[in-house]
């Protein structure tokens, strides 16, 4: 299988990248892919806390730039899973810390010998994203039901476009159903109207994500929440197997609109 | 995935596909150039690159490969993205469609630009005539038009129309959700709760006022 390396961004910051890359990361590994998740957000890591492998850490991705150590020795595996890596930041350093070409060449190194390359983006449109999406061959946009993110979102799928990465696909998370139905929040629906990419996941809004993140496990490990069923069905897809989409509280009750949306926009708008 | 076609004054707009990955070009450049080297000397030529955002290592190259090589004149670099034409712009290069040499052209009133394409947030366009944007124009995008705009789609982002001062300008828009409308000089404002608000509808300036109306007006 050809590896793919996929970046994690959003735009705006505080939408769940981190927890996203983490939870797919853990799916796609425990699919019996070899995995390494890399935290492209220098100077704010934050993946290593949510992977729960902070206590690890010895060498980070600028040391080995620097050429304190090699690139294999920044690796951590992660020891719940078998073929989970994951390569920390640093946090002493900022985002200039590396340059486009630099991490296209770590990606590069990475490829042979993993499956799946995750980047964890930092949130914003300048150097750090670029930087982190300078090596990858496609992105997944993650944004929140509200305006701003999806603003940003739709400002960040127009800076993948003109990077030629491909495919683009959205996680919309943190969706509320109730507040759905009540007219308070945008529905996915909406989302996808505004930002007209294809969609690969929803995740709902729940309480265990924080409680996860807080703990330094990721809940695709090992809970059966309604998130942690979400991050898994979207790491199925990304594999390229076709899983339905899941009724998020009957949202459509019909079975047309809202659902026939969606799957219109993943399998080609037919 | 980069196409000649000729345009108005012997003009010569060279179209290059947003899909063309840039590490392409190189090559893709060589092949236009074996080509067409029988009229591209001289030849005034419009860079088009659609939405495709360029970096300054791009540009160089381009320079580089294609435009010095081939002894064009660039009489413009049209890119949607508006970090490229700040770019651009700071580098001296033009980035407007240029103006027909063979006839009288009024500010406001050069060939319209028909857009195939919906503006992301971020992106913009400049033109020096009429625009009709066949898709919707996303918040945080921006239309800068020395003539009228219509917008086939939703408007949510900021258009201004007769940018260079023409009030006798206007903005039609499908689906109005834009809380600012500019023409001219004068800018007018719109709430979310706004009867017109999602609705078709037209924005003129009438005895120095911004004024919306229903779209097509029915008297």
């Amino acid at each position: 299988m050809a590896s793919r390396i996929i970046v994690v961004t959003s735009g705006k910051g505080g939408v769940g990248k981190t927890t996203t890359t983490a939870n797919l990361a853990v799916a796609l590994a425990s699919m019996g892919n070899r995995v390494v998740a890399i935290d492209g957000d220098i100077g704010l890591r934050n993946l290593d806390v949510i992977m729960g492998l902070e206590n690890r850490i010895v060498y980070t991705l600028i040391d080995a730039l620097e050429g304190i150590c090699r690139l294999n020795q920044t690796l951590i595996r992660d020891k719940r899973i078998e073929n989970l890596y994951m390569i920390p930041t640093a946090q002493s350093k900022t985002k200039d810390a590396v340059t486009s070409e630099q991490m296209k060449g770590i990606c590069e190194d990475l490829r042979n010998d993993f499956d799946y390359i995750l980047v964890d983006s930092p949130a914003g449109i300048e150097a750090g994203f670029r930087n982190a999406a300078a090596g990858a061959d496609e992105a997944l946009v993650v944004t929140t039901p509200e305006v701003s993110a999806v603003r940003d979102g739709d400002r960040i799928i127009g800076l993948l476009e003109s990077m030629d990465k491909s495919p683009i696909r959205l996680i919309v998370n943190r969706i509320r159903p109730q507040m759905v139905k009540k007219g308070d929040m945008l529905s996915v629906s909406d989302v996808l109207d505004v930002l007209a990419i294809d969609l690969i996941g929803m995740v709902p809004d729940d309480e265990s994500v924080v409680t996860s993140s807080n703990k330094g496990e990721p809940l695709t490990l090992s809970t059966d929440s309604p998130a942690s069923r979400a991050f898994k069905n979207i790491a199925s897809r990304i594999a390229g197997n076709d899983v339905p989409f899941q009724d998020l509280d009957g949202l459509d009750s019909n079975g047309k609109g809202f659902l026939g949306k969606i799957k219109r926009a993943f399998f080609g708008r037919c | 995935m980069i196409k000649l076609k000729g345009m108005y004054d012997s003009m010569v707009r060279c179209i290059i596909s947003e899909e063309l990955e840039a590490g392409d070009f190189s090559k893709e450049f060589s092949d236009i150039r074996e080509k067409s080297q029988q009229f591209l000397p001289g030849a005034k030529v419009v860079l088009d690159f659609g939405g495709r955002g360029l970096s300054e290592e791009i540009v160089c190259r381009i320079l580089s490969e294609f435009v010095w090589p081939s002894m064009i004149h660039v009489a413009a670099w049209i890119t949607y993205d508006a970090a490229s034409q700040d770019m651009l712009k700071r580098s001296g290069l033009p980035t407007s469609e240029p103006m027909p040499d063979t006839r009288v052209v009024e500010k406001g009133n050069m060939g319209a630009l028909l857009l195939h394409r919906s503006l992301r947030s971020g992106q913009r366009v400049d033109h020096y005539g009429d625009v009709i944007i066949a898709g919707h124009v996303n918040d945080g995008a921006e239309v800068l038009s020395a003539g009228h705009v219509i917008v086939l789609g939703r408007l949510c982002g900021l258009v201004h129309a007769g940018c260079e001062g023409d009030e006798n300008t206007s903005v039609v828009a499908r689906s109005m959700e834009a809380m600012q409308v500019r023409i001219g000089s004068r800018i007018g404002s719109l709430d979310r709760g706004a009867i017109w608000w999602g609705k078709m509808v037209i924005v003129k300036v009438s005895e120095g006022s911004v004024l919306i109306d229903y779209w097509p007006v029915i008297k």
